[in-house]
C-alpha cells in the first residue's frame, strides 16, 4: 500500500511517499503563488524520484495552510495533527513538538502520537520564518549564514521589536551604532525564539522536545532553544517534512 | 450519511422570521416615532428593557458587529481599541454625519442609555453623547459587596427618572411588573429552546440559534416572543438532528453582523450547543423575581449577569463549568475580541478550571475583519480532530 502526504506550507510544499509505512522518499520544493500548482509539480516529482506510477498510488492526504487547494487530495487534515502523528513516528520519546515555519509558529503537547494540546502564533508573521528572512536581509546576509554566524556571538544584541518591519529598521540603526554582525544575528534569533518559548511555558513542557518546520534547520535557533529551555532538542532528520509524513500515516 | 444530510437539512421556516425581521422592523420604528413614541439606544445587558418598556418607549440594541464602520470610528478612536466599542460608534456617526445610512436605527435613537462597564466604552461614551444624547449608569464594580445592590438600585432609580422625564410617563410598579412578566416568559421559552439543545443530536445549531439570539437585541419583545413561541413549535414536530464534537463558546459578544468563529466551527464540523455570552445565556439565564418589589427584584437579577468586567467573577467559571456539564460539552472556543481586557484577562482562570475538569479549550482573540479566517480554520480544524 502507497499513500502519499502533501504538506502545502506557506514557504515550501513538501511531499513524502510512504510504502508499507516506511518512507519511500520525500521532496520540497518552493511553494511560490500557487497552492495548487506547487502540489501537483511535488506529487510529480515525488512520484519519478520513487519511480511510483500514478496507478500504484493509493491514498493521498492533504495538510498545510494551503491544504484546501490541492484538489486531487481525498482528505485533508490540519498540520498539527499531521506534525504530531509525523514526529510521533521518527521521535516517539518526543512529547512537546516546537514547529516554526515559513508562515506560523506553533507548540503541540502529545500523547501516543496524538494531540492533548496545542497553541499557534497569531495572524502575523512575528516569531516565524520569514522573520528571519526579512531580518537577514537586513544585514546582507543569506537565512543559512545568519544561523551560522549568531553560533560565534557572544553578547547578543537586544532586539526589542517582534514586528518584522520594526525590527528590521532595529537592525538599521543597530549596524548604525556598530554593533558587530554577529551579535545582531544572535539578537534576532534570541528574539524569534522568546515568543515561541511563551509558548512553551504556557502549555507546560513534556520531555522530549522535538523541533521541526524550515527553521529547525538553522544551527543558530536550534542552539538557542536548547540554552533557553535548559535541554536537549531532538531534530529529525529532515525536519521539514514531518507534516507531509504525518498526513501519509493518518489515511 | 444521507440520511443524516437529509435530516441536517430539514428546513425550520420560523428561521427567515428572524432573518428577515430587519425591513419591518426599522418601519415599525420609524411608525413608532411618528407616533411620538422615544426609542431608547442600549449597549449593554446591564440595562434593564423592562424599565425602558415600562415607560412606553421602544429599545434597539446599538452594539456593532459589521466591520464597515471601524474605519470611520477610527478618525476618533484609537486602532487598538476593542471591535465592538469601534463599530458601535462608527455606526452611530456614519448616521449622523454621511450620507450612506445603511443601519438606519442607529439614527432613529433619542436617547441613548449606557453604562460604566468597560474603560473603552465609558470613554467612547463621552464622545458618543456629542452626536445623541447618552445617560451613562454607573455599576458597583463588586457585585458581592454589601452595599452594591443598595448602589445599583439608586442607579435604577434615577434612570427611572431619566425615562419618565423624556417620554412623559410615569413608570408605575403595575406597569412595571407586567414588562418582568413578559420578559420572564420570553427567558423560559429561551431555557425550554436550549433544553433541546442538549439532547444528543439537537435540532438546531449553534449558528442558527445565534442569529435567534442577534434579534432578541434588536427586535420588538412581543414579536421576538411569538417568533419564538414558533420556533419552539416547528423544532418540536420536525425530526431534526445535527453531529459533530460538541461545542461551548465563552466569552465576548457576538453582535449582530459578527458571524465570523462560529460559522468557522459549524463549517469545519462542529456543532455550538452552547454559548456562554451576551449573545447567548448571559441575555437570558436568570429571571427575576416576579412576587418580590419590582426595581429591587430586577436589580437582583440583572446584578448576576457575570460579566468579566466585574471582580471577583468567580460566578462567571462556575457557570461555564456547569453548562459544560449540563451541555455535555466536549470542549470550549474561548472567544474574545482584540483589545478586551476583561474576557482575555479572565480566560487564563477559565483555562486553569476547565483543566482541572479534564474539559479541552481552543482560545481565539479576533476582531471583524477577515484577515486571520485561514489561520483561525487551522486552528479549529486541530481542535476538532483532537476532540474527534
Amino acid at each position: 500500500m502507497i499513500s502519499i502526504g502533501i504538506d502545502a506550507g506557506a514557504a515550501t510544499t513538501k511531499a513524502v511517499v510512504l510504502r508499507e509505512n516506511e518512507i519511500a522518499g520525500y521532496t520540497i520544493i518552493p511553494t511560490g503563488f500557487d497552492f495548487r500548482k506547487a502540489g501537483e509539480e511535488a506529487y510529480r516529482e515525488v512520484l519519478s524520484n520513487c519511480g511510483i506510477g500514478e496507478s500504484e498510488v493509493g491514498k493521498i492526504l492533504a495538510t498545510g495552510y494551503g491544504r484546501s487547494s490541492i484538489g486531487f487530495a481525498d482528505k485533508t487534515i490540519s498540520e498539527i495533527t499531521a506534525h504530531a502523528r509525523g514526529v510521533g513516528y521518527l521521535i516517539p520519546a518526543a512529547h512537546t513538538i516546537i514547529d516554526i515555519g515559513g508562515q506560523d509558529s506553533k507548540v503541540i503537547i502529545t500523547e501516543n502520537g496524538k494531540v492533548v494540546d496545542f497553541l499557534m502564533n497569531d495572524r502575523c508573521a512575528a516569531g516565524t520564518g520569514k522573520f528571519l528572512e526579512y531580518t537577514a536581509k537586513a544585514l546582507e546576509i543569506s537565512l543559512n549564514e545568519l544561523g551560522t554566524l549568531a553560533l560565534v556571538s557572544k553578547n547578543p544584541a537586544k532586539i526589542s521589536s517582534m514586528c518584522t518591519v520594526f525590527a528590521e529598521s532595529e537592525v538599521i540603526s543597530l549596524r548604525a551604532q556598530k554593533t558587530k554582525k554577529e551579535d545582531i544575528a544572535a539578537g534576532l534569533i534570541e528574539s524569534i525564539i522568546l515568543r515561541t518559548i511563551v509558548m512553551v511555558k504556557k502549555l507546560g513542557i513534556k520531555p522530549e522536545v522535538a523541533f521541526v518546520g524550515g527553521v529547525a534547520k538553522n544551527p543558530g535557533v536550534v542552539k538557542a532553544f536548547e540554552k533557553a529551555l535548559d535541554t536537549r532538542v531532538q531534530l529529525p532528520e529532515e525536519p521539514q517534512i514531518t507534516g507531509a509524513l504525518g498526513a501519509a500515516m493518518l489515511i | 450519511m444521507n440520511d443524516q444530510m437529509a435530516k441536517n437539512d430539514i428546513v425550520l421556516r420560523s428561521l427567515d422570521l428572524f432573518k428577515d425581521a430587519f425591513p419591518g422592523r426599522i418601519n415599525q420604528i420609524l411608525k413608532s416615532k411618528e407616533e411620538g413614541k422615544k426609542i431608547i439606544g442600549t449597549l449593554c445587558l446591564y440595562v434593564p428593557d423592562e424599565l425602558i418598556y415600562a415607560c412606553g418607549a421602544d429599545r434597539v440594541i446599538l452594539c456593532g458587529g459589521r466591520s464597515a464602520p471601524i474605519e470611520a470610528a477610527e478618525e476618533y478612536l484609537p486602532r487598538n481599541l476593542c471591535p465592538l466599542i469601534k463599530s458601535s460608534f462608527g455606526s452611530v456617526i456614519d448616521q449622523k454625519c454621511s450620507k450612506t445610512k445603511s443601519c438606519p436605527h442607529f439614527g432613529l435613537v433619542d436617547l441613548i442609555v449606557a453604562e460604566a462597564t468597560c474603560d473603552g466604552k465609558k470613554k467612547m461614551y463621552e464622545l458618543l453623547d456629542k452626536y445623541i444624547p447618552t445617560h451613562v449608569m454607573d455599576l458597583p464594580q463588586k457585585p458581592e459587596n454589601q452595599n452594591a445592590l443598595e448602589y445599583y438600585i439608586k442607579e435604577l432609580e434615577s434612570l427611572k427618572d431619566v425615562l419618565e422625564k423624556l417620554t412623559g410617563n410615569k413608570i408605575t410598579d403595575v406597569l412595571l411588573r407586567n414588562e418582568i412578566k413578559s420578559a420572564n416568559e420570553t427567558r423560559r421559552l429561551l431555557h425550554a429552546l436550549y433544553e433541546l439543545r442538549k439532547r444528543d443530536s439537537p435540532p438546531i445549531r449553534g449558528t442558527e440559534m445565534l442569529k435567534v439570539l442577534q434579534q432578541m437585541h434588536f427586535l420588538a419583545p412581543d414579536e421576538f416572543r411569538k417568533n419564538l413561541v414558533l420556533l419552539f413549535d416547528e423544532l418540536k414536530v420536525k425530526k431534526r438532528e445535527s453531529s459533530g464534537p460538541r461545542i461551548m463558546i465563552s466569552g465576548c459578544p457576538m453582535a449582530s453582523g459578527n458571524m465570523k468563529v462560529p460559522e468557522i466551527i459549524e463549517e469545519r464540523g462542529g456543532l455550538i450547543v452552547v454559548e456562554e455570552s451576551c449573545t447567548g445565556t448571559r441575555a437570558f439565564w436568570d429571571l427575576v423575581d416576579e412576587n418580590k418589589e419590582p426595581m429591587r427584584a430586577l436589580a437582583r437579577r440583572y446584578l448576576k449577569i457575570p460579566c468579566a468586567c466585574m471582580y471577583p467573577n468567580e460566578r462567571r467559571i462556575n457557570q461555564i463549568l456547569k453548562l459544560a456539564g449540563d451541555f455535555n460539552v466536549d470542549g470550549v472556543v474561548y472567544y474574545t475580541l482584540q483589545f478586551c481586557h476583561g474576557y482575555n484577562v479572565e480566560k487564563y482562570r477559565v483555562g486553569e478550571a476547565l483543566k482541572k475538569s479534564n474539559i479541552p479549550l481552543l482560545s481565539i482573540e479576533t476582531d471583524y475583519s477577515g484577515a486571520d479566517t485561514e489561520q483561525i480554520k487551522t486552528r479549529v480544524d486541530a481542535f476538532l480532530e483532537m476532540l474527534e
